[in-house]
């Protein structure tokens, strides 16, 4: 008993030890340069493959301006997501431009706050509280980026209806119930519906997100209703590309068209293939390194955010149609090679002041 | 209020009915869905869900045994995501370069046995409870799959390894032979040797185990190097299903297994149980999964209806009346 008492106090000691260490060495030495501002992303992880190309957006950005870049990662945890945020301003003095999407939407507020305390430049994107106003923090809290959920969810489902003959029943697949992004694509896929009285949605269920809760599903969806199900409108292509797979074990792939949004690799191969009919992207990669381009052209007095209309303050991103007309063009210049952006056309993408 | 069903079990002949609990919920489970919506018992129906249990089988075969032991491993979703990371990153893939067919398959396993072994080693020598050590190796396991995978999902294009979901033997895909082989090789092991007998007495009572000249050390390290074995089956299974990988593969794995091992029977304090409990607690779990949307039944409350059923299982397949202390 003794013995392992003891093991246990150095075994602790050995990992406070070892943790200190890990924490001196993750400090990059940039952030003693005082001069240039410092470029900062914060995410949720990289294990998802949209925020992975979100960074990849963020660092091409960064070598094009010739900043230093730091990406931080909540890992789904907002106090993480925050006090990462605070300790990267207190190493900088504030000399430093992010670019946000907040883990949770309370989360804006006091990441932003901390910012405009600090004197640093903030751009968040997709999650902020209705009443948080980019103006109410000027100049500091430049813009609020999102993307018209009603909008993707819409399109696609008009393109499914298009390539099913605009008759014939279909099934779709929401992404987890309480986030606004299923929400809103949900009301999408509901508007497009009225609108074509002819299809008729057999079922709606939840697959979370998730290509592997997709994949059960779709089994159990194609039991209820076999050959009724026309086509497949997906929430996201991760669900998407999980129905694919339950399609081709029964070797339905390619003769049930599915619609997705996000524009993963997956999707854009399947698109290829004729076994998804379209996706849509928000574009991560624009997302990433635009983001931190605004901040950072407000900051050096570029523009002056107080003097920008409305609708460059809260703004619709424009979301990217990959379908079977343009796939081809898009694998040439997203995938094969990095995409070509123009950093200096700051506002080319806004479609309009987000609803309130 | 929660002893009722105890009771009423204990009536009707006490501990032998209940250890036929789960079967019976099993069977009303399929009747009631079978009245409601006949296309529950069409042939392709039972194939579809045996291949939906494909991979939770497998999965919690490995489970079973540490359960078994009254100890508890959460590192299968990270096992599983680093068995599917290496099989797609050593087979054809839109990654890299490799193809080293199933070889990859192979060294798949072994990773997942290797990570199962550190696992055990970690909890015996380092004296950490298994819950710590295994939560250790979960995360350590996701980190590595999101690093090599760079984030990204990897499509996996060697056709004899998707051949496993796609291909049909018999009338069922080779994923569900090859889960109905491990449960096979499970029940083989609890039954027929002296590993499984030892497990047993561990969770049953591990002092008394001690005593009796169980080498509990050499018993624990080989049950969890067991379980990441049957989970690198699994992940192996997970990819050829899904045709890719990415690090989050294993998402909602981990409770779907417990659930279905506890919800056969299997007690969490140990002792108690075994495989073949195990194959009829996923066979509910996926009978339900299935039935409620034969049934219709609303996305919104599907969870709640699931929370019922295990409280519901596990209330009558184990006997609270015994228990004087509940935690």
């Amino acid at each position: 008993m003794k013995d392992t008492k003891n093991f246990t106090v150095n075994r602790r000691t050995l990992m406070l030890g070892a943790t200190a260490g890990v924490a001196t060495l993750a400090m990059p030495s940039v952030l003693r340069a005082q001069d240039k501002p410092t470029l900062v992303t914060s995410i949720r992880s990289l294990s998802n493959p949209y925020h992975a190309v979100w960074k990849t957006g963020a660092e091409a950005y960064a070598k094009w301006a010739g900043l230093e870049h730091v990406t931080l990662v909540s890992e789904g945890n907002s106090e993480k997501g925050i006090a990462d945020i605070k300790a990267m301003l207190a190493k900088t003095g504030g000399n430093m431009v992010l670019n946000s999407d907040p883990n949770d939407t309370p989360d804006a507020r006091p990441i932003v706050e901390a910012c405009a305390k600090a004197g640093a430049y903030v751009v968040t994107q997709w999650n902020k509280p209705g009443d948080l106003h980019p103006k109410d923090f000027n100049p500091n809290y430049v813009s609020h980026i999102e993307f018209d959920g009603i909008d993707s969810g819409k399109t696609i489902a008009e393109i499914l209806f298009k390539t099913i003959g605009g008759k014939g029943g279909i099934v779709a697949l929401g992404g987890l119930i309480s986030t606004t992004a299923a929400i809103e694509r949900k009301k999408g896929l509901d508007a497009a519906l009225a609108a074509n009285p002819d299809i008729k949605l057999l079922d709606f269920q939840v697959a979370n997100w998730k290509s592997t809760e997709a994949f059960d599903l779709m089994g159990n969806l194609l039991t209820r209703f076999g050959d009724d199900i026309k086509g497949i409108w997906a929430a996201n292509d991760d669900m998407g590309s999980g129905a694919l797979e339950a399609l081709r074990a029964e070797n339905l792939a390619g003769k049930v068209p599915i619609v997705g949004v996000d524009g993963i690799k997956t999707a854009v191969d399947a698109v290829r293939t004729g076994e998804f009919a379209c996706t849509v992207t928000s574009d991560p990669f624009w997302q990433g390194g635009m983001g931190l381009a605004i901040g950072y052209n407000a900051k050096i007095g570029k523009f002056d955010p107080t003097k920008e209309p409305p609708e460059h303050r809260e703004f619709y991103g424009k979301a990217v149609l990959i379908s079977h007309d343009n796939v081809e063009e898009y694998y040439k210049t997203n995938v094969d090679a990095k995409p070509e952006i123009d950093w200096n056309d700051l506002w080319g993408r806004v479609t309009g002041a987000i609803r309130t | 209020m929660s002893l009722i069903p105890g009771r009423i079990a204990t009536l009707f002949g006490g501990r032998r009915w209940r250890s036929l609990a789960p079967l019976a919920v099993l069977i009303v489970l399929c009747v009631l869905i079978a009245i409601a919506n006949p296309n529950f018992i069409e042939v392709r129906n039972l194939v579809r869900l045996a291949n939906s249990a494909a991979v939770p089988l497998t999965l919690a075969m490995g489970l079973t045994f540490i359960i078994l032991m009254g100890s508890i491993d959460l590192s299968v979703e990270g096992t599983l995501s680093v068995s599917a990371m290496v099989v797609v990153l050593l087979a054809a893939n839109d990654g890299n370069g490799n193809d080293y067919g199933w070889w990859a398959v192979l060294a798949a396993i072994v990773a997942g046995t290797a990570m199962g072994f550190v696992s055990g080693l970690v909890q015996t020598m380092l004296r950490i409870p298994s819950f710590m050590a295994t939560l250790g190796m979960w995360f350590i396991g996701l980190g590595l799959s999101v690093y090599m995978l760079g984030g990204s999902a990897i499509k996996l294009n060697d056709a004899s390894i998707r051949d496993l979901a796609l291909h049909r033997f018999l009338g069922l895909p080779v994923a569900v032979w090859v889960a109905f082989g491990a449960f096979l090789l499970a029940a083989v092991i609890q039954y027929h040797t002296k590993l499984g007998r030892h497990i047993l007495a561990i969770g049953g009572d591990e002092d008394v185990a001690k005593l009796s000249g169980v080498n509990v050390v050499r018993v624990r390290i080989t049950a969890f190097a067991l379980a990441g074995f049957f989970f690198a089956i699994a992940g192996v299974l997970a990819a050829a299903q899904l045709g890719q990988s990415h690090a989050v593969i294993g998402d909602g794995r981990l409770f779907a297994a417990v659930t279905a091992v506890v919800v056969g029977g299997t007690a969490l304090t140990g002792g108690e149980g075994g495989v073949v409990n195990t194959l009829i607690g996923v066979l509910i779990v996926t009978v339900l999964a299935n039935g409620m949307i034969l049934l219709g039944i609303s996305p919104y409350i599907q969870q709640t209806v699931q929370g019922l059923m295990i409280i519901a299982a596990v209330a009558l397949s184990l006997d609270r009346v015994r228990l004087r202390i509940v935690k």
